[in-house]
């Protein structure tokens, strides 16, 4: 059944070019169809979820306002006479499988990963007869309202598609098709993240991964901890409170999207410091470069019990702002020099007859069990697994970040695990060293493209019994060189190209794809977020003429 | 005097008046706090001052009072306010002209030949509230004076005060060359982001707009008499700059102190002209285009054609109307031999007259370039044509040295005035990946990216003789738009061609560690007034003054 799906797949040279990331099977005409003046979605869901008649709502909007040019030659000119005589279409129906539970869209994106239902079948007719959706889930329905507003162009007024009749039907390949956004190096307003859970929502993307705080700023307003952002805030106006929390974790819920927020412990911790000097070791130690990868250094003291009962604390309250079934206690980078140097952690360590190692243990089942029992499974960076021998269980989501190639040790070691390599993924990458006075590269030079982010392969060395353990991958942005200015071009349309790797399934045709990326980086411009635009416009309306053979 | 001036450079960039960038010549602060008068006003003494130096003021006042940045330390300036009750009030700007000078535009002064420009000023900041002075021997050092004045300024709880004063500065520039140079063919971008770029280029002292408006791919420039172009080789027709539109920039620009050199490269990178005219191109769209072109799509003019190439002589004469300044560039990069090896009426002209392909091209470039020489216009060139190519060109003409930093000699000693606009130091495209398609394990061209430190250390006479060293009439940025939109222009340029800015105002030698306050400080700025930098690092290393430094 899934290789049958596949095969589809692979067919699309066909050439609807608005679909990313690509259906996992479609079928198309080449009948012109128009949406006719009056057209509207009807939703035969009884007692329809609120976030389910706004989406309906998007939807629409969306048809009328994104008026998108066909990206040939003319901009759809040549489509005029074909529209002349094209059926209009009326109505799209919206209905839910038989015996399908009636759930938000919100609460069906917060399932757990691996129960989420996301498939929908789309058919659209091209004689203007009722076009329907259908899905096992409101989440479904979402997914493939999504498809159907990327099927439409507009030329002089009119509303249309060149391909009908359409087929769709279609299920993600893998349930974590994530993004991480760091709000702590640079702040983002809400409103950046709101638009950048939208842009994420037009790509099917299911999970936001928040990396929320780090050493150099504490944005996040934690009730029972608010001293963390008064003290740790770049300024009191940069900070994200419990409602705007709420605020981003709704609206990323209403669009089908997970919020895994990340509080990194015990490292890139040393702005707690602002808070709570007693706490950190190393605390802006100098050099810099031998308490930490990046300034400044500091570290929570891990072997202290006062220090493990805090953060234990803090991530139980952390837990109940965020209803997603993870939450990520981060655990990279983790420096030596900086414990081997502060005396307190010295002393702490005699007095408990411990090693850093079994220090470190006892403070990751602290804090993990704290989220345990707040009903939260964890999920790390790939050291906690690989560098360190630290206690976890195995429902623990491991993030792979140093090298693709520490995917199959994940495995080996029976973790879930999420793909986010930094030689595949990492959009910071490629824009010089940002280190003051250092002529250099980035330390992971050169810039990844979506082309080599699209040749990604989850189970790359990866044995077919663990195969199940790849939940997914996500594209990060590390902010040392971002801000609001310039997120979307740095983020956009880049970050689809894994949209696609892990929805469609990997393996997909670069030539192909790109008139498709360039398809949903215009849509993207069209509703206000500034995608780069990936070649001269003249390439982008000739599709195979600005390949490297062509 | 000139070591002097460095000297009191070295010695002032320690002092941190973190506020200016580029670096003035000469600098003397003290350590008082002065406030700006709630009626702050910029008195502007003689008569017959031009619109656009009252228009220069205008905008003065207005940053003044809207720019609201706050100081990058800790506290964002809570520390500052404690010295507040005792500051002086400065309530008056004197805006004068030296004894002799004549009041002329700010625009024609800065549309004036590079060599002939005159940017000096001498501003006096004192600390006691009495009136501070600015002078210069023209509008266009007014202009430069203002500009360094709207830097100084920072606000707190209100209060809008400087923290070291006296202030006092002899300022002006090392090379009269500053320039920017932005790709508006392979992408459209819309006048106001234009604009926009000229402001932010004003704020950085750079006085050249190098506009590299037409290429192979669009041909977004309407020629009056050869609207024809752009009617067809247009992306849409709401992607044209029509002669209005150029006047609006060139009027902006020099307002702003900046000249528009303008470019429409030939004989090659023209391929989109066979839309309207496709008897004038040969090779267009030829595949691979790899063999035809450096990137698609293929095609240039018939350069052996003396149809061809009267039109593009008339045409230039056309587009030199529309543009004032003395320089214009004809191009002349990336000549494709095989597109000509290929093109039976080229090889036909060629054998009819009895030339080689060089010779074609030199009497090509020599017609074109007296149809500029007549409209009192000085050509300007891309470095193969005095490298690569066999061509007469006048010793007059500014070349552009992009291919390497390292064939800056080789132009030096052929005796033509040189432009640094080296792709190793000055391409803000490099290093994000290749475009051409499916091709994943592609770099860009000029990988890596250049980053500002890198463009920072650039020594624009590294191994050239004193006599060599005359000939170098500056540098600049460029933006070549394959990944480019309006999207992404500011934060792909800015703050980074700052650094050139400053480089070739300034003086090279600059230290990275004491710049890249100021250069935090300059981005800031420009955000607050509504230009797109980007972050240089986290903003905890923005308020924390070289923590962030490698030896940190």
């Amino acid at each position: 059944m899934r290789f049958l799906s596949l095969l589809l797949a692979l067919a699309p040279a066909a050439g609807v070019f608005g679909l990313w990331p690509q259906p996992r099977s479609l079928e198309t005409g080449s009948t012109a169809l128009k949406l006719a003046s009056d057209f509207d979605i009807h939703v035969s869901v009884q007692h329809p979820p609120s976030d389910l008649s706004d989406a309906v709502s998007r939807t629409k909007s969306f048809l009328q306002n994104d008026k998108l040019g066909r990206l040939v030659v003319g901009r759809g000119s040549s489509d005029s006479s074909a529209l002349k005589t094209a059926k209009s279409l009326k109505t799209l129906q919206l209905s839910l499988s038989k015996g399908a539970t009636v759930r938000s869209i919100t609460e069906e994106s917060r399932l757990a990963l691996g129960t989420r239902s996301e498939e929908y079948i789309l058919d659209i007719p091209a004689d203007g007869s009722t076009a329907t959706l259908t899905a096992n889930s409101t989440l479904g329905l979402l997914r493939g309202l999504t498809t159907f507003s990327q099927l439409f162009y507009e030329w002089s007024g009119q509303i249309y598609t060149v391909e009908a009749p359409i087929s769709i039907t279609d299920a993600p390949a893998y349930p974590w098709r994530g993004l991480m956004l760091d709000t702590s190096r640079n702040f983002f307003p809400v409103a950046d993240i709101m638009r950048t859970l939208d842009a994420m929502s037009l790509v099917k993307m299911s999970q936001f991964h928040w990396h929320v705080t780090d050493s150099q700023s504490f944005p996040l307003v934690i009730p029972g901890f608010t001293e963390l952002a008064n003290a740790g805030a770049y300024d009191p106006s940069m900070v994200y409170s419990p409602s705007d929390v709420q605020d981003i974790v709704d609206y990323a819920g209403a669009r089908g999207i997970d919020v895994m927020v990340e509080i990194d412990t015990p490292g890139h911790t040393a702005i707690i410091g602002a808070a709570h000097p007693e706490y950190v070791a190393c605390a802006e130690a100098s050099p810099w470069t031998t308490f930490a990868n990046e300034p400044p250094a500091g570290q929570l003291r891990l072997a202290s019990a006062t220090v493990a009962n805090f953060t234990a604390k803090m991530f139980t309250a952390v837990a109940k702002m965020f209803p997603s079934t993870v939450l990520s206690t981060g655990g990279d980078e983790l420096n030596t020099e900086c414990y081997a140097q502060d005396s307190e952690t010295q002393a702490d360590l005699t007095s408990t007859g411990r090693t850093l190692e079994q220090a470190l243990s006892v403070f990751t089942q602290t804090t993990h069990g704290a989220l345990k029992a707040a009903g939260k499974t964890p999920a790390v960076w790939e050291e906690m697994v690989l560098d360190h021998n630290v206690t976890l269980s195995n429902e623990t989501v491991v993030l792979v970040w140093i090298s693709s190639m520490n995917a199959a040790a994940v495995a080996e070691k029976n973790f879930r695990l999420v793909h986010a390599p930094s030689d595949y993924f990492y959009l910071d990458c490629g824009a010089g060293e940002w280190i003051g006075d250092d002529v250099a590269n980035s330390w992971c030079d050169p810039f990844k493209t979506w082309q080599k982010a699209y040749t990604f392969d989850p189970q790359a060395n990866i044995s077919a019994s663990q195969a199940h353990l790849v939940l997914g991958g996500e594209q990060a942005l590390w902010t040392e060189q971002s801000g609001p200015e310039n997120l979307d071009p740095i983020v956009w349309p880049r970050a689809a190209a894994s949209a696609e790797v892990f929805w469609t399934g990997p393996g997909g045709n670069g030539s192909e794809a790109l008139p498709r990326l360039h398809d949903v980086a215009f849509r993207m411009r069209q509703r206000g977020v500034k995608a780069i635009q990936l070649q001269p416009m003249w390439c982008a309306l000739r599709p195979g003429q600005c390949n490297l053979d062509s | 005097m000139k070591l002097l001036a460095l000297v009191s450079l070295f010695a002032a960039v320690y002092s941190p008046v973190a506020a200016l960038w580029p670096q003035p010549r000469t600098i003397n602060t003290g350590n008082n706090t002065l406030r700006l008068a709630p009626n702050f006003q910029i008195i502007v003494s003689g008569h017959g001052v031009p619109s656009d130096v009252q228009a220069a003021v205008g905008r003065t006042q207005s940053y003044l009072a809207k720019d609201k940045l706050a100081r990058l330390v800790v506290g964002r300036g809570a520390s500052d306010a404690k010295s507040f009750a005792q500051a002086k009030t400065l309530s008056k700007l004197t805006v004068s002209l030296e004894k002799g000078a004549a009041w002329k535009p700010i625009t024609s002064e800065a549309q004036k030949a590079p060599a002939d420009r005159d940017e000096a000023y001498h501003l006096t900041v004192p600390a006691d509230g009495s009136a501070a002075t600015l002078t210069a021997n023209s509008t266009l050092g007014l202009l430069r004076g203002l500009t360094t004045f709207g830097q100084l300024w920072y606000a707190y709880d209100g209060t809008t005060y400087a923290i070291e004063t006296p202030v006092t500065i002899e300022d002006s520039p090392a090379y009269p060359y500053r320039g920017f140079m932005l790709d508006t063919a392979r992408n459209f971008f819309p006048v106001a982001d234009i604009k926009r770029t000229l402001d932010a280029m004003s704020w950085v002292k750079l006085n050249q707009f190098h506009w590299h408006v037409v290429d192979s791919q669009s041909f977004p420039l309407e020629i009056p008499g050869f609207t024809d172009l752009a009617a067809k080789g247009a992306y849409s027709s709401s992607q044209v700059y029509s002669p209005s539109d150029v006047q609006d920039i060139v009027a902006y620009a020099g307002a702003r102190g900046i000249d528009v050199m303008v470019e429409i490269d030939t004989p090659g990178h023209t391929a989109i002209i066979a839309e309207a005219h496709p008897d004038f191109v040969a090779c267009p769209g030829a595949t691979p285009w790899g063999t035809y072109a450096n990137e698609p799509p293929a095609g240039q003019l018939r350069l052996a054609n003396s149809t061809v190439t009267n039109y593009i002589a008339d045409l230039f004469t056309a587009a030199s109307e529309l543009f004032p300044s003395t320089l214009f560039s004809t191009g002349g990069d990336e000549l494709n031999t095989a597109c000509y090896d290929i093109d039976e009426p080229t090889q036909a002209a060629l054998n009819a007259t009895g030339s080689t392909l060089e010779q074609a091209l030199d009497q090509f470039t020599q017609v074109t370039h007296k149809a500029l020489e007549v409209k009192g216009k000085t050509p300007a060139v891309w470095e193969e044509m005095v490298l690569v190519h066999n061509v007469t060109i006048s010793k007059e003409s500014p070349v552009l040295v992009w291919i390497s930093s390292e064939n800056v000699k080789a132009v030096a000693e052929k005796g033509f005035k040189i432009i640094h606009a080296a792709s190793d130091y000055f391409y803000l495209d490099c290093g994000h990946g290749a475009w051409v398609g499916d091709f994943p394990t592609g770099n860009s061209w000029c990988d890596p990216f250049k980053s500002w430190q890198l463009s920072y250390s650039f020594n624009p006479t590294a191994n050239l003789t004193t006599d060599e060293a005359a000939l170098i009439l500056g540098g600049q940025h460029l933006l070549w738009a394959e990944q480019s939109g309006p999207e992404n222009l500011d934060d792909t340029i800015w703050p980074r061609a700052a650094s050139s800015a400053e480089l070739f105002w300034t003086g090279p030698g600059g230290n990275i560690s004491t710049a890249l306050p100021r250069l935090h400080d300059v981005s800031y700025r420009f955000r607050t007034r509504g230009v797109k930098t980007i972050s240089l690092q986290p903003e905890w290393c923005a308020l924390r003054p070289g923590a962030c430094d490698l030896t940190a």
